[in-house]
């Protein structure tokens, strides 16, 4: 959520100015004079923007086409980085890892979004309630100390091992083994649903309700108007939220660096991506190579998001009035 | 502000006094780290070290005591465990903003003086800052590299095995000195079979332990420059380690993980650990048995390959006041009193002084002098294998990797492999 906020508001640039042509030059000076004041305002905003966003950017780029230990000078090897990274079998791992934490949970926590959405969206009592319950998560998920509860739920022998075993399924913690533990992280993220859950919400309050009244006029159930008026109407908020929390997955790193009590493991079965890159980055000094993982990120992500709008020709439905 | 169509000079002058704020701001807060003199000449170092609860309450009563002492010089303190000590360390040297004293171990010393970090502390012992004098012998050297001295021992201490006593005597199982491998796993099975505990927490991760092994067997882990052992070597320390794990005698590794943390000897999961013999005390303020040394397994029934290794205490080579930390280093070192509070909680104190001055009287502590003299008795000791730089990295690999193959996710081949090719690729570097 975060996140789509800070980037409506950096992607709409504050309206410019109306230019006067030929307007008088004591008009112009204040023209000037205004606009100086108005860099001056921002300039807090752009000397943090150069200073800590695309320096370190630029910084990172060469980087990445250096070999670079933090200590000595950064010395050139061209691409070496990229091609020993598709070489190593802990990046291997780390990009699997980071696929599979994508490919499960993002739609398990779009599928809950949607569904408690679907619930929330009819007026009942105790509404607001349960709205700001179910939100609260996304509030506090990133939070460092959430990890520390959930490595504490998921141990052996805590909440979660008891009431299995209370069931009879026994597997011991989920955080000490390797096939389970990316499921604790798994769970957190799905836990937190809030956000995309408001998003959805608030699509839904969106469709029309005599389309709803003329598909029961026409004898349509529940299943056929959910999946012939409410998905289509939705595709755009569906779209936007399925974008937005892919993105987000990919960039996973404060609860599998906690859970896994900051080794990324058991047996690497926690490394994703962007802890095998801190690893290679602040525990191995291989600066260069993990500001080259860091580049390689932003082409996947980029690609993925590419993906993603060249396939919403066929599924996403805009209202022809709004294109 | 755009609706009256003027903009005041002064809203302008404004703007930008409100902007160089912002940035003044930003500057003060990225060098609030620095600690320069303030104006009645009161002097703040920044002392960091790693280690547990225990030792933080030692270290913040020796402070208070240096501080009552040199009042013009405030010591700030930071303390990480062991592996995040090191990471902060370095990204802390790297950005040149590296505390001014700090703990400091043999395999550092040779990587971190390559990148200029370390303070050469033979200045401020010509200037008398720094007394060299009144070391235990075998010790005093420790510090010393290439000619510079990088650091001042504070304590010794050798590998040991901690045990859970009350287990193993209720096992029936007595250790003794000069006994074999053999003698240890048939121990742990017992120790299985009669008492229900798995008896080692996992041996097989534990580099400085493999490098007794291979000591005994006249290699070692590590040369001047690289590896000193062979795939071959390392496939069979595994290979029998996945079997013992496969037969209970060791810990479940899945245990051991999420007990992290803390130790799973300490919790009750296994009843022997090998570690460093002056970690004895945080056992005993962790878990609810009682804890003590046990001698290191043989090969022969006589080498256990030890040896004494030093935690110390050096400087940044980017401090300020060198001068006032050598003062601290030498109260650190040589104070009766310091040495008094601390114990053996970093090893057997190192200058005469404090060896003196502090006579054990709780049990762990004794147990820990106990055990220093009983090896260096027994005739063991030898000395240590310098560290090339890149050792950190080798280490951490080791411990991974061999949790990983105990946790049957890699196969023993695989893991031997890839620990050797991370290994060469860290040892490059």
């Amino acid at each position: 959520m975060g996140t789509a906020v800070t980037t409506l508001i950096k992607d709409s640039p504050p309206d410019a100015p109306e230019k006067r042509p030929g307007a008088p030059a004591a008009v112009k000076r204040r023209g000037r004079r205004e606009n100086l004041a108005g860099y001056l305002f921002m300039s807090p905003w752009i000397a943090g923007f150069l200073l800590l966003t695309a320096g370190p950017m630029a910084a990172s780029l060469y980087f990445a086409f250096t070999d670079y230990n933090l200590f000595d000078s950064p010395q050139w090897i061209g691409f070496d980085n990229f091609t020993r990274m598709f070489d190593d079998p802990r990046w291997q791992k780390s990009v699997e890892v980071t696929a599979k934490y994508v490919v499960i949970g993002t739609p398990l926590k779009l599928l809950l979004a949607l569904g408690v959405a679907l619930l929330l969206a009819q007026s009942r009592r105790g509404q607001a309630f349960y709205r700001a319950a179910f939100y609260a998560p996304s509030l506090i998920g990133a939070s460092v100390s959430v990890g520390f509860v959930w490595r504490a739920l998921f141990s052996d022998d805590a909440v979660v091992d008891r009431t299995q075993s209370f069931f009879g399924w026994d597997v011991g913690g989920w955080v000490g083994d390797p096939d389970w533990v990316l499921y604790s992280l798994v769970a957190l993220t799905v836990w937190q649903f809030g956000a995309p859950m408001v998003i959805f919400l608030a699509g839904l309050k969106q469709v029309p309700k005599e389309l709803y009244e003329a598909a029961e006029v026409d004898g349509a159930g529940p299943f056929k108007r959910f999946w012939s008026i409410t998905l289509p109407m939705i595709s755009p908020v569906l779209f936007f939220n399925v974008l937005l929390e892919t993105i987000h997955s990919f960039q996973i790193f404060g609860s599998a660096y906690v859970v896994s009590n900051t080794s990324c493991g058991p047996a690497d079965s926690t490394l994703v991506y962007t802890c095998y890159l801190y690893q290679k980055g602040f525990k191995e000094a291989q600066m260069g190579f993990a500001s080259a993982m860091a580049w390689m990120l932003l082409l996947a992500v980029a690609l993925v998001t590419a993906v993603l709008f060249w396939s919403q020709k066929r599924w996403v439905h805009y209202e022809e009035a709004s294109r | 502000m755009g609706d009256n169509g003027s903009v005041e000079r002064r809203t302008v002058l404004k703007a930008a006094g409100a902007s160089l704020a912002t940035l003044g701001l930003a500057t003060t807060t990225a060098c609030g780290g620095d600690s320069g003199g303030s104006g009645d000449g009161t002097v703040e170092i920044r002392f960091a070290w790693w280690g547990a609860e225990e030792r933080a309450k030692r270290i913040n009563q020796t402070i208070a005591l240096f501080e009552k002492k040199y009042p013009k010089i405030k010591v700030k303190t930071d303390f990480q465990d062991y592996v995040a000590f090191w990471e902060k360390f370095q990204t802390q040297a790297a950005g040149g903003n590296p505390p001014d004293v700090f703990q400091n171990a043999v395999a550092f010393l040779r990587k971190y003086d390559k990148r200029s970090v370390l303070l050469d502390l033979k200045s401020q012992v010509d200037a008398g800052n720094l007394s060299l004098k009144n070391f235990r012998a075998g010790v005093e050297k420790v510090g010393e590299v290439d000619g510079k001295l990088l650091g001042i021992p504070v304590g010794s201490n050798t590998m040991s095995l901690v045990i859970d006593e009350k287990v193993f005597e209720k096992a029936g199982v007595k250790p003794e000195q000069g006994w074999t491998w053999d003698e240890y796993f048939d121990a742990l099975e017992k120790i299985r079979n009669k008492q229900k505990v798995s008896g080692d927490t996992g041996y097989f991760g534990i580099m400085y332990l493999y490098d007794l092994y291979l000591r005994q067997n006249g290699k070692a882990f590590f040369t001047e420059d690289g590896l000193g052992f062979e795939e071959t070597d390392l496939t069979e320390w595994w290979t029998d380690a996945y079997n013992r794990v496969k037969a209970g005698i060791i810990t479940d590794p899945k245990k051991i993980e999420q007990l992290k943390p803390k130790s799973a000897l300490a919790s009750g999961d296994g009843a022997s650990e090998f570690t460093w013999d002056n970690f004895t005390v945080r056992y005993t303020t962790e878990g609810d048995s009682t804890y003590g040394l046990a001698p290191i397994p043989t090969t022969d029934g006589k080498e256990t390959g030890q040896y004494l290794s030093s935690l110390m205490l050096s400087g940044s080579a980017r401090t300020k006041h060198p001068k006032e930390v050598a003062q601290f280093i030498d109260f650190m070192v040589h104070d009766p009193e310091v040495g008094r509070i601390m114990g053996y909680d970093r090893g057997i104190l190192a200058s005469t002084e404090q060896f003196d001055a502090y006579k054990p009287t709780d049990a762990p502590n004794k147990a820990i002098a106990q055990y220093e003299e009983d090896v260096a008795a027994a005739g063991v000791l030898g000395t240590i294998t310098p560290h090339p730089a890149g050792a950190d990295t080798v280490e951490a690999a080791f411990l991974r990797i061999a949790a990983d193959m105990s946790q049957g996710k890699t196969k023993v081949s695989d893991a031997v492999k890839q620990f050797f090719s991370e290994a060469e690729s860290a040892l490059a570097a």
